[in-house]
């Protein structure tokens, strides 16, 4: 059987037909990826979760509920609008303007981004946690501190900036007795601890930035800084499903803000640095003294 | 009514010796193995009782600890690179796969009984027994105890730092936890920034490249067999050579470079000395009953994907870490060969001339001196201020590393930029030894003016004569201060059988 054989020449036709076939759809398909895919601007509305058992949407047709067994999102209620419009007229309108469509960043420190779009979950995260209204607004990022405002009064700020433009993702609700911790575990090693320490203790990461520690934060703010991306964080969102994200929130409020430190004092979650201090200042400090204790002192 | 006398427990006590049944013993032991004698000069081994002769001691003890512990690790630790489902008892590890080698090591942890102290114990003892020999060494180094005829000693007592160093960085590695997991991953990469030789060098301790299923069981075989059997041999030689050569003693009264006054080894040194291996243990046990040491279940197992930020060796391993860290990046890249400097100058070539200069300094020494004579007699640091300045600056330095290791802990505590503490650690770490040594040498030439620096104040009496006037008598300086304490005694060269009244101080004197 050569070359010339008519089962072999009716393979390379079909081969090369099935080739001008393919390779546009190839094309198209991997056109439409890179569409979807941009970091530099992604879109916010695209951070819901792919596997929503429940999607519930209002008469304007806007989504007002989604999620599954983990982990319900639901959009701050409406009757808090006019609430948020003065508290935001008061603490936020001087930055990012009356409209909430902030100062346009012109790479410099101290652009004040626009807020609309991105969704009440990332409003009320970054108010709740005490770092906006910010106390100084040229630093690089903004640090957790005592809230200025209650969290009723977030909710009514992300309702209100919600209002302008409906948007995800909402604020959630997660279901921590459906977590698995062990995969939280592994999850939040392969995702979170090259940034914010294996304990979670969080550190300076390079000019003026910092992971912070995780330690006190509520559960459904961790999935808020997961689904939001704060500051530096990259937005979690197609790359975690709603299930993964409750198990590493349930790692964090457990394992992390908690850790049941068997073997005595945890010293601060700072391994070996700490260690290495009670070693040397105590282990060996102590021992030098009792030789000083028993020793002849001239 | 004789017999009626040798019922009698004190006429009894009395027909056995001076000794009684010891005696006996010994005597039976002397008539077969001639111990009398060696026995006789052992035990009249005379220590000078300084409380800075005790901190090799701690180290001592702490290897002592070391090899308990150690032992205890070795029933239980599984030293394989082999993956299995972690069931144990630790939750969020449950379902994940683990090696053998963290498996086991969070079983000893959680599933022995005693495990976790026990591992706390060996962990606490590492960092307590390196940092002992460091003490010992700036005594023996600013004490000029390393001079002849000791300086074999002082090699060997090098030797045993670096040692120590490198043993508890394989035994820290072994867990195989995601925090030494990256260690392992830093010192490969030290081998293979090694010019020409690197890549075999690497492959050929690690059995191939990294991560491989070789580097668990031969860091095993090196941390628990190798590095200790040649660890126990140097200190040996170590003491053998203290025994041989005598100790050291501070200049006073009654002491010469041709006698060694102290407390000989029975009763007294043995008493002191096996008190302060309890309180050794004891205080490592309790430091490691209420102090957590590496919580390797909180790390997770290692895995080449995974990384944790802020991850720094165990303190000892700090001043490689920090050069490594504040080094500038330079690297050469030509002829199809790269010698990446920026590894291979801070964590070859640095630790090799901190270490070289080490073993180096007697030898330096002489020749910057000229000094060829046997020296029994110590230095006070004071009296000699450029070794004390030399001595403080390397301090300084290599502290200015170990800090530099943390830069990032740094940058978060003070909420400063990590950019800021580089450059900050960049420059200190040069310009503190540079600043250290005037001060020091300094310092020292100020301690020889003054009189009685060092010493303790004596109280003034302050008294009112009758005209109303008051003066401030000084009080004679303290009788400690003075060495008068030291009134020496000579030895007996034969067993007695009454005390001897002069042994009051417990302080002998003996010809070398």
């Amino acid at each position: 059987m050569g070359l010339t054989s008519p089962l072999i020449k009716r393979a390379a036709l079909f081969s090369v037909a099935g080739l001008f076939v393919l390779a546009p759809g190839a094309l198209f398909v991997g056109a439409a990826h890179a569409a979807n895919y941009n970091p530099t601007e992604t879109s916010r509305r695209d951070a819901g979760t792919p596997n929503s058992t429940i999607v519930i949407k209002n008469k304007a047709g806007t989504v007002i509920e989604y999620g599954n067994k983990y982990i319900l999102y639901n959009a701050p209620p409406s009757k808090l609008d006019n609430l948020g419009k003065a508290l935001f007229m008061e603490n936020c309108a001087s930055c990012h303007g009356t409209q909430a469509d902030g100062i346009p960043a012109n790479g410099t420190v101290g652009a004040y981004p626009d807020l609309v779009g991105l969704g009440p979950a990332t409003v009320d995260f970054w108010v709740v946690s005490g770092r906006m209204p910010s106390a100084n607004p040229r630093v690089v990022e903004a640090s957790r501190r005592q809230p200025r405002l209650t969290p009723n009064q977030a909710l009514a700020i992300a309702a209100w900036v919600n209002s302008l433009a409906p948007s995800i993702p909402l604020i959630p609700t997660p279901n921590l007795a459906n977590a698995n911790v062990s995969d939280g575990a592994a999850l939040f090693a392969l995702n979170c601890a090259s940034c914010h320490t294996i304990e979670g203790d969080g550190d300076a990461l390079a000019a003026s930035t910092f992971s912070p520690s995780l330690r006190n934060i509520p559960a459904y703010q961790v999935v808020e800084a997961i689904r939001t991306g704060p500051a530096n964080m990259p937005r979690f969102t197609g790359n975690l499903s709603d299930q993964q994200v409750l198990d590493v929130t349930k790692y964090v409020t457990t394992e992390i803000q908690h850790p049941n430190n068997p073997g005595g004092f945890g010293l601060g979650g700072l391994g070996p640095v700490a260690e290495g201090f009670v070693g040397l200042l105590l282990g060996v400090g102590v021992l030098v003294l009792v030789c000083y204790w028993i020793g002849e002192r001239e | 009514m004789s017999e009626v006398t040798l019922t009698n427990k004190r006429a009894k006590r009395r027909a056995a010796g001076p000794y009684g049944k010891v005696g006996k013993a010994l005597n039976e032991l002397d008539d077969r193995l001639g111990v009398a004698k060696g026995g006789r000069t052992f035990m009249d081994k005379i220590f000078p009782d300084h409380w800075s002769f005790m901190l090799g001691e701690i180290a001592l003890y702490s290897f002592v600890i070391l090899l308990a512990t150690g032992i205890f690790l070795t029933f239980y630790f599984i030293p394989s690179s082999a993956i299995v489902t972690y069931h144990g008892s630790y939750l969020p590890l449950v379902g994940q796969k683990v090696t053998q080698a963290f498996s086991s090591t969070v079983d000893i942890s959680f599933a022995v009984r005693g495990g976790l102290l026990m591992r706390q114990m060996h962990h606490w003892a590492c960092d307590i027994f390196v940092g002992a020999l460091v003490v010992h060494m700036a005594r023996v180094f600013f004490t000029g105890a390393f001079r002849k005829p000791r300086e074999l000693n002082w090699t060997i007592g090098v030797t045993l730092l670096t040692l120590a160093i490198g043993n508890g960085f394989l035994g820290y590695s072994l867990p195989d936890d995601l925090v030494s997991g990256t260690g392992i991953r830093i010192a490969y990469s030290i081998m293979l920034s090694i010019p020409f030789v690197g890549t075999y060098l690497a492959f050929f301790i690690f059995g191939g490249n990294f991560p491989g299923a070789s580097t668990i069981p031969r860091f095993y075989i090196l941390h628990c067999l190798i590095l200790p059997l040649v660890i126990m041999g140097l200190v040996g030689a170590h003491l053998f050579l203290l025994v041989r050569q005598k100790h050291t003693q501070f200049p006073g009264e009654g002491r010469t470079e041709k006698n060694v006054v102290g407390s000989p080894m029975f009763p007294v040194f043995m008493a002191k000395t096996t008190g302060f291996l309890f309180i050794v243990t004891g205080f490592t046990a309790l430091l490691s009953a209420f102090a957590q040491i590496n919580p390797i279940w909180q790390f997770g197992p290692y895995d080449a994907s995974r990384i944790s930020y802020a991850v720094q060796p165990d303190w000892y391993m700090g001043f490689l870490d920090g050069a490594l860290r504040i080094w500038p990046s330079w690297t050469f890249h030509s002829f199809g060969h790269t010698i990446p400097f920026e590894v291979l100058l801070p964590a070859v070539v640095l630790p090799g001339l901190i270490f070289g200069l080490a073993y180096a300094w007697p030898m330096l020494e002489r020749l910057y001196t000229k000094d060829n004579e046997i020296h029994h007699l110590l230095d006070r640091p004071s009296q000699r201020p450029k070794r004390t300045a030399v001595g403080v600056a390397a301090l300084a330095f290599v502290t200015m590393l170990f800090i530099a290791s943390s830069t990032d802990v740094i940058a978060n505590f003070f909420h400063i930029s990590l950019n800021t503490v580089l450059w900050l650690m960049r420059i200190t770490t040069i310009l503190v030894p540079l600043v250290a040594y005037p001060i020091a040498y300094k310092i020292c030439k100020e301690m020889q003016g003054v009189h009685g620096a060092g010493k303790r104040k004596t109280p003034n009496i302050v008294s009112r004569t009758v005209e109303g006037e008051y003066l401030a008598t000084p009080t004679p300086a303290y009788h400690d201060d003075l060495g008068h304490d030291l009134a020496a005694t000579v030895v007996p060269t034969f067993i007695e059988s009454e005390p001897d009244d002069t042994d009051e101080g417990g302080v002998r004197i003996v010809d070398r």
